[in-house]
C-alpha cells in the first residue's frame, strides 16, 4: 500500500488537509498520536456523565467554505449560537451585551449614554475591517523579498486594496494592525468595564497585556469569525468542540482517508533533502510521496528532523519562533447553576460568555504577574456553561463549566506547573467566587489543564494554544518563519498545515485547507 | 498685502532648519520664538554659577547633509563623537562599555559572554544594513496615497530597491523587527543581561513602552536610523548642545531669515480656510502668505487654529494622537566626577574615556519593565531607568575646574499622575533618581551642588511640549511615515491652506535630526 500523502496529527487542520487531498483523489493516511482525534478540538468524558471540551471550547472562526465544501453539516456538525457576554463587576454592577442591539444599547447606556451610541458604529467599523482582512485568510501569503511576478502582483494587490479603503477605514486598519487593544478602544469608549471586557479578546493566547501594542490585531482576529454569515458570532458545537473534529474526520473518511489513532510519529525520513515518509514510535516505516505536518515547527523540524537535515539559518529561525503559552483551562462539573451576586435573576445572561474582566487595570495587572513568571493572582477568565445550550454534555440537572484562564505562563519563575496546579485551580475558583459566591459548594469535580498539560497531552509546545504567538512578526508572510510562509519547507515533499502557518490558530481550518490547495496546485 | 512672506512659529531646531532652507530659496522668513533664545529642546543654560548644562536634550543627531548644506561648522558647530558609545556600569564591580571601535567593544563584552562578543559584529552589521534602508525613507516626503506625485512614486521605488538590495536575512529582519518588542529583538542576539538591557533601553526613550512591549523595537530602529551609529545615536558639541541651535540660528540669519525672540504666538488667523497671519500674546497681529509651525500638531491645530476651523474628524484624530510623555529631565551640578563602582578598577583616564559617551543605568530587562509598569498605572517609577551624559567631560569649560555637570534622562515619569500632581511629586521623583544613581555611584548624592528637575508638566508648560512628549507624538507604527502626524496629512500641509507643520511631530520624527524642518521646507519652497 503506497500513500500519496501522510498527515502527521489528527487535529482539525490535519483532518481538513487530508479531506481536501482525498477529495482530489489522493490516497491519504492521517497519523494521530492519541487514541482520540481532534487535537485541541476534542471532547472527552473526564468523569462519568460529564463531557468536556477539554481545550478549545467555542467556535467562530471555522471557515464557512470548509463547512460547505466538506459538507460538515451532513457529517453531524451543528453549532448553537452563544448569545452575548456578561461581565459581573466587583461593586455589584454588571455589563451585559447581547446580539439584540436594543438590549445592548440599554445595558451599555446604564454605564454611559455616549458609549451606547458609539457601540453600533464600532461594530460596523470592525465588520468592515474584518471584510478587508477576510480574503487574506484564504490566501497563500506572498513573499515580500521574492522577485517572481506572482508574489509581486499579490503584494501590489494588497496595497491597492488598502488604498481603495475610505480614509477612515485606512486609519482603522493601520491602527488595528499595530496598536494595543486598550489604546484602540480608548478612542471609541469611556466606560472602563466595557473597554476591559472588549479588550480581553485582544490578549487570547498571547503573552501580551491589553495595553501592549499588537493586541488590537488579535481583537480583529476574533472579529473575523462568522456563523451563518454573521460576523463576530460565536457558537458551541453540539457535543463539544470534538464534534467539529469528528465531523471533519467523517468527511475525510468518506473521501477515502485512512485514519490511524495511537500512531505516534518518531521521525520524518528524508534523503537528499527530500521527504520519504515517516517512522513510527514502534519502529515501523511508512512511505509516502509527501508528508504534511500539522504539528508546530519546533516539533516538526527539531523533533521529527534533525538540524543536520536543514539549512543553519532556517534552524535558527525555527528556534526563534515564539510560543510562550500564557493560558490554561479549568473545567468544572457543577451540581447546579452558579448565581452571580450582581445579576441573580434568570439564566439568559448565563447562556453566553461570562467574562471576568472588570477593569482595564485588572487585565493589565493580570499580565504584570505573568511577565515576572507567576500566574495571575486575579486572572482574566472567560467562562461558558455549555450545558445551558446542550444539556447532553452532563447528567440531568448538572452542569459543566468551561473556564479559559489567562495568564498562566508556561515558564514559572518558581516551582513547576505540577506543583502549582491546585494552587492555580484554587485561584480560579476564588476569583469566580468573588462574583458568584455559591459556586464553591456546587463543584463536583475540577479539571485543571495547565500550559504544561497542553504541551504534554496535546502536543502544544510551551502550551501555546495557537501553535505560536499571534504577534505581528509571526503572522502572514512571516508565519511560521520568514521565507517559508507558503506551507513549504526546505525539505522537498514536506509541507506544513497546522495553526503555526498562515492564518494561525483557533478552530479555523484555514491552514489545513490552504496547504491542501497549495499542494494540489490550486492558485489562491 | 501680507507683511511677511513666511512666518515660522517656534525657533526650535526644525524651525531654524526650515527658516534657513526657505531663506536660501529667496524668501525672508520671520521666526517667532517665545523664549529669550532660540533652540527649543536643544539649549544649554546655566544651572548654577559656573555650571552650564544641556537643559533638555543632551544628544543631537543632525542629518549630516543638513550640517553640510547649512555650513554649520562655519557657524560654530564643532561636533564631538566620543570614543565610547555607551557605558553600562553594573551595581556590582563591573562595567560594560560599547565603543565606536567594534573590536574594542567585543573585547569588553568577552568577560560578560563570549557568545555575545562573537555575535556583536554580526548584530551591528545587520542593524546597520537595516537602518540604512530606514534612513533612505527619512530623506523624502511620505507619499500621498490619494494623489501620489511622480516624485513620490520614484522615491517609493527607490526605497523598494533599497529594501530588495538587502540580503534576504536582513530583509526579513527588517520586517520582523518593526513589529517586535525591543527586548525580544535584543534577546535573539545576546544573553548577557547588561548588554541586552543597555541596548534595549534605546527603544524606550521618550516612549510609553516597556522593553516587552511590541513596537519598542520600531522606536529603537527609528531613533537609531539617522546615522551610522544605530545602537545609541547622537553626538555632543563643543560648548554644549545649545551650540547646535546657535549655529542653526546663525545660518538662518545669514541666509536672510529674521528671528524675533520673546514673541509668543497666541493664535493663527484663519480666513476662508486659509491661514493669513498670527496674533502674538501682546495682541500684535502679523500677516503672512505662509505660516509654518514648529509646534506639535495638536497644539498648532487645536490650540492656535482652533477646532472650529477644522473638519470634525480631523479634530478628533488630532486629539487621538498618542503623546503620553514619560521622560523627566534632571540636571545636576556636582563637585566631582561620579565614581561608578563598576569602573573603580580602572584608572582615571580610562574612567573618563568610558564615561565620555552615554551612561545607562539599569539592573536588567525586568528592572526596565518594572520602571514602565509604574507608568501604566499613573505612578512615577520608584527605581527609574536613567541615561546620563556628562558633557563637562568633553568640554571642561562647562563646569568649574574639577566639577562636572551631569545631565539625566529619567524614566518613567508619566505626564498623567493618578491622585497626585507633578508639582507635588517633583522632589520625590528627583530623590528617586538620585537614589538610583547613588546605587551605581556611591557618593553621588553628597557631591550634588545644584539640581534642576524638569517634569513632564514642566516640559509642557515651559517648553511647549504637549503632555511632555519629547517627540511631539509617540513613535508608534501607526504614527510614523504615512501616518505622521495623521494618515492623509503626512506631506507637511494641514487642512488649513498656507499652514504647514515642520516639527518633530511630522515625518520622520526621529529626534534631534532637523529632517522634519528640512523636508517641510522642501515642500513649502516656491
Amino acid at each position: 500500500m503506497r500513500y500519496h500523502a501522510i498527515v502527521i496529527g489528527g487535529g482539525h487542520n490535519g483532518l481538513t488537509a487530508a479531506a481536501y487531498l482525498a477529495r482530489a483523489g489522493r490516497k491519504v493516511l492521517v497519523l494521530e498520536r492519541r487514541d482520540i482525534l481532534g487535537g485541541a478540538a476534542v471532547t472527552e468524558e473526564v468523569i462519568p456523565g460529564f463531557r468536556f471540551s477539554v481545550c478549545s471550547y467555542v467556535v467562530s472562526l471555522l471557515r464557512p467554505e470548509i463547512i460547505r465544501e466538506l459538507d460538515l453539516t451532513r457529517h453531524g456538525l451543528q453549532i448553537l449560537p452563544l448569545d452575548g457576554t456578561f461581565t459581573p463587576m466587583p461593586d455589584g454592577n454588571y455589563l451585559w451585551r447581547v446580539d439584540d442591539h436594543a438590549v445592548t444599547h440599554r445595558e451599555i447606556a446604564r454605564h454611559s449614554r455616549r458609549d451606547a451610541d458609539a457601540y453600533a458604529g464600532y461594530g460596523q467599523a470592525m465588520v468592515e475591517m474584518a471584510r478587508f482582512v477576510r480574503p487574506l485568510l484564504d490566501m497563500t501569503p506572498p513573499e515580500p523579498t521574492a522577485r517572481n511576478p506572482r508574489d509581486l502582483l499579490k503584494l501590489g494587490g494588497l496595497i491597492k486594496r488598502f488604498r481603495d479603503l475610505s480614509p477612515a477605514n485606512r486609519r482603522n486598519q493601520l491602527q488595528l494592525m499595530t496598536m494595543s487593544a486598550a489604546d484602540f478602544l480608548d478612542q471609541w469608549f469611556e466606560t472602563d468595564v466595557l473597554k476591559a471586557t472588549m479588550s480581553a479578546s485582544g490578549i487570547i493566547g498571547t503573552f501580551l497585556g491589553v495595553r501592549s501594542p499588537g493586541t488590537a490585531y488579535v481583537l480583529l482576529h476574533h472579529y473575523m469569525g462568522e456563523l451563518d454569515g454573521v460576523f463576530r458570532s460565536w457558537g458551541l458545537p453540539v457535543g463539544g468542540t470534538g464534534a467539529v473534529s469528528n465531523a471533519i474526520a467523517a468527511a475525510a473518511r468518506k473521501a477515502g482517508v485512512e485514519i490511524r489513532t495511537g500512531a505516534s510519529v518518531a521521525g520524518i525520513r528524508t534523503r537528499h533533502q527530500r521527504a520519504l515518509g515517516v517512522t513510527l514510535d514502534n519502529g515501523a516505516d511508512i512511505d509516502a510521496d509527501i508528508v504534511l505536518s500539522s504539528v508546530d515547527p519546533r516539533r516538526t523540524f527539531l523533533g521529527f528532523l534533525g538540524p543536520a537535515d536543514l539549512p543553519v539559518e532556517f534552524v535558527d529561525d525555527v528556534k526563534r519562533y515564539r510560543f510562550r503559552g500564557s493560558s490554561a483551562k479549568v473545567n468544572l462539573a457543577l451540581d447546579g447553576l452558579p448565581e452571580f451576586a450582581s445579576f441573580p435573576k434568570g439564566t439568559t445572561h448565563l447562556r453566553g460568555a461570562i467574562s471576568i474582566s472588570p477593569t482595564v487595570d485588572y487585565m493589565e495587572r493580570a499580565y504584570d504577574d505573568a511577565k515576572y513568571g507567576a500566574f495571575s493572582r486575579r486572572p482574566y477568565i472567560d467562562m461558558v456553561i455549555p450545558t445551558l445550550l446542550d444539556p447532553t454534555m452532563a447528567p440531568p440537572g448538572k452542569h459543566i463549566v468551561s473556564c479559559f484562564v489567562q495568564y498562566a505562563p508556561y515558564f514559572l519563575a518558581n516551582g513547576s506547573w505540577d506543583d502549582q496546579r491546585e494552587a492555580f485551580g484554587d485561584t480560579v475558583v476564588d476569583t469566580l467566587a468573588e462574583y458568584a459566591p455559591g459556586i464553591r459548594n456546587l463543584i463536583l469535580h475540577r479539571q485543571v489543564v495547565t500550559p504544561l498539560d497542553l504541551e504534554r497531552d496535546f502536543g502544544l509546545t510551551e502550551g501555546n494554544i495557537f501553535q505560536g504567538e499571534l504577534s505581528l512578526d509571526q503572522l502572514f508572510f512571516m508565519r511560521p518563519v520568514p521565507g517559508w510562509a507558503q506551507y513549504t519547507t526546505p525539505i522537498r515533499g514536506l509541507w506544513m498545515c497546522g495553526s503555526a502557518t498562515h492564518p494561525g490558530g483557533g478552530i479555523m481550518g484555514a491552514p489545513g485547507r490552504n496547504a491542501a490547495r497549495r499542494i494540489l496546485g490550486i492558485r489562491h | 498685502m501680507p507683511t511677511e512672506d513666511v512666518i515660522i512659529i517656534g525657533g526650535g531646531h526644525n524651525g531654524l532648519v526650515a527658516a534657513a532652507v526657505l531663506a536660501k530659496t529667496g524668501l525672508r522668513p520671520l521666526v517667532l520664538e517665545r523664549a529669550e533664545k532660540v533652540g527649543g529642546c536643544a539649549v544649554t543654560s546655566e544651572l548654577a554659577p559656573g555650571f552650564r548644562c544641556p537643559t533638555l536634550a543632551h544628544r543631537a543627531a543632525l542629518d549630516p547633509s543638513i550640517v553640510r548644506a547649512l555650513d554649520l561648522e562655519r557657524h560654530g558647530l564643532q561636533i564631538i563623537r566620543p570614543a565610547a558609545i555607551v557605558c553600562a556600569p553594573t551595581a556590582g564591580d563591573r562595567a560594560l562599555t560599547l565603543w565606536m571601535d567594534t573590536e574594542r567593544t567585543t573585547r569588553e563584552i568577552e568577560p560578560f559572554s563570549r557568545a555575545d562578543a562573537r555575535r556583536y559584529p554580526e548584530f551591528l552589521a545587520s542593524l546597520t544594513a537595516v537602518s540604512s534602508v530606514l534612513r533612505s525613507a527619512f530623506s523624502f516626503q511620505p507619499p500621498s496615497l490619494d494623489r501620489p506625485r511622480l516624485g513620490h512614486i520614484v522615491n517609493l521605488l527607490k526605497l523598494g530597491r533599497r529594501f530588495r538590495g538587502l540580503p534576504a536575512p536582513d530583509a526579513h529582519r527588517l520586517l520582523r523587527w518593526l513589529s517586535m518588542s525591543v527586548g525580544d529583538l535584543v534577546h535573539e542576539w545576546f544573553e548577557s543581561e547588561p548588554l541586552v538591557a543597555t541596548i534595549a533601553a534605546g527603544g524606550l526613550l521618550g516612549q510609553h513602552l516597556g522593553p516587552r512591549s511590541p513596537g519598542s523595537a520600531a522606536a529603537f530602529l527609528w531613533l537609531g536610523a539617522g546615522e551610522d551609529r544605530p545602537v545609541v545615536p547622537g553626538w555632543s558639541a563643543v560648548g554644549g548642545i545649545g551650540v547646535v541651535s546657535d549655529a542653526l540660528g546663525a545660518a538662518a540669519t545669514q541666509a536672510g531669515a529674521r528671528i524675533r525672540l520673546c514673541a509668543e504666538v497666541r493664535s493663527i488667523v484663519v480666513e476662508n480656510d486659509t491661514a493669513t497671519g498670527v496674533v502674538l500674546s501682546t495682541g500684535e497681529q502679523i500677516t503672512a502668505q505662509r505660516i509654518v509651525s514648529n509646534l506639535d500638531p495638536r497644539r498648532t491645530l487645536l490650540g492656535l487654529v482652533g477646532p472650529g476651523h477644522l473638519p470634525a474628524h480631523v479634530s478628533e484624530n488630532l486629539r487621538h494622537i498618542r503623546m503620553r510623555g514619560t521622560l523627566a529631565k534632571i540636571n545636576y551640578a556636582v563637585s566631582s566626577l561620579p565614581a561608578f563602582r563598576g569602573l573603580a578598577a580602572r584608572d582615571p583616564a580610562q574612567q573618563e574615556a568610558a564615561l565620555s559617551g552615554c551612561v545607562r543605568l539599569c539592573h536588567g530587562i525586568d528592572a526596565l519593565e518594572r520602571a514602565f509598569d509604574a507608568a501604566k498605572y499613573g505612578r512615577s517609577s520608584d527605581e527609574p531607568w536613567i541615561e546620563l551624559n556628562i558633557p563637562s567631560l568633553l568640554d571642561r569649560s562647562l563646569a568649574p575646574h574639577g566639577h562636572h555637570v551631569v545631565s539625566a534622562y529619567v524614566q518613567f515619569a508619566p505626564y498623567v499622575l493618578r491622585g497626585s500632581t507633578w508639582d507635588t511629586e517633583r522632589d520625590r521623583f528627583g530623590d528617586a533618581a538620585t537614589r538610583t544613581i547613588e546605587q551605581f555611584a556611591p557618593g553621588f548624592a553628597r557631591s550634588i551642588v545644584a539640581r534642576q528637575i524638569i517634569t513632564p508638566l514642566d516640559l509642557e508648560r515651559d517648553h511647549g511640549l504637549t503632555e511632555g512628549q519629547i517627540f511631539q507624538g509617540e513613535l508608534a507604527l501607526d504614527q510614523l511615515f504615512l501616518a505622521r502626524p495623521l494618515l492623509g496629512w503626512a506631506q507637511y500641509g494641514t487642512p488649513i491652506r498656507s499652514l504647514y507643520l515642520c516639527g518633530v511631530g511630522t515625518h520622520p520624527g526621529a529626534g534631534l535630526d532637523g529632517r522634519s524642518g528640512w523636508l517641510a521646507a522642501q515642500s513649502i519652497a516656491p
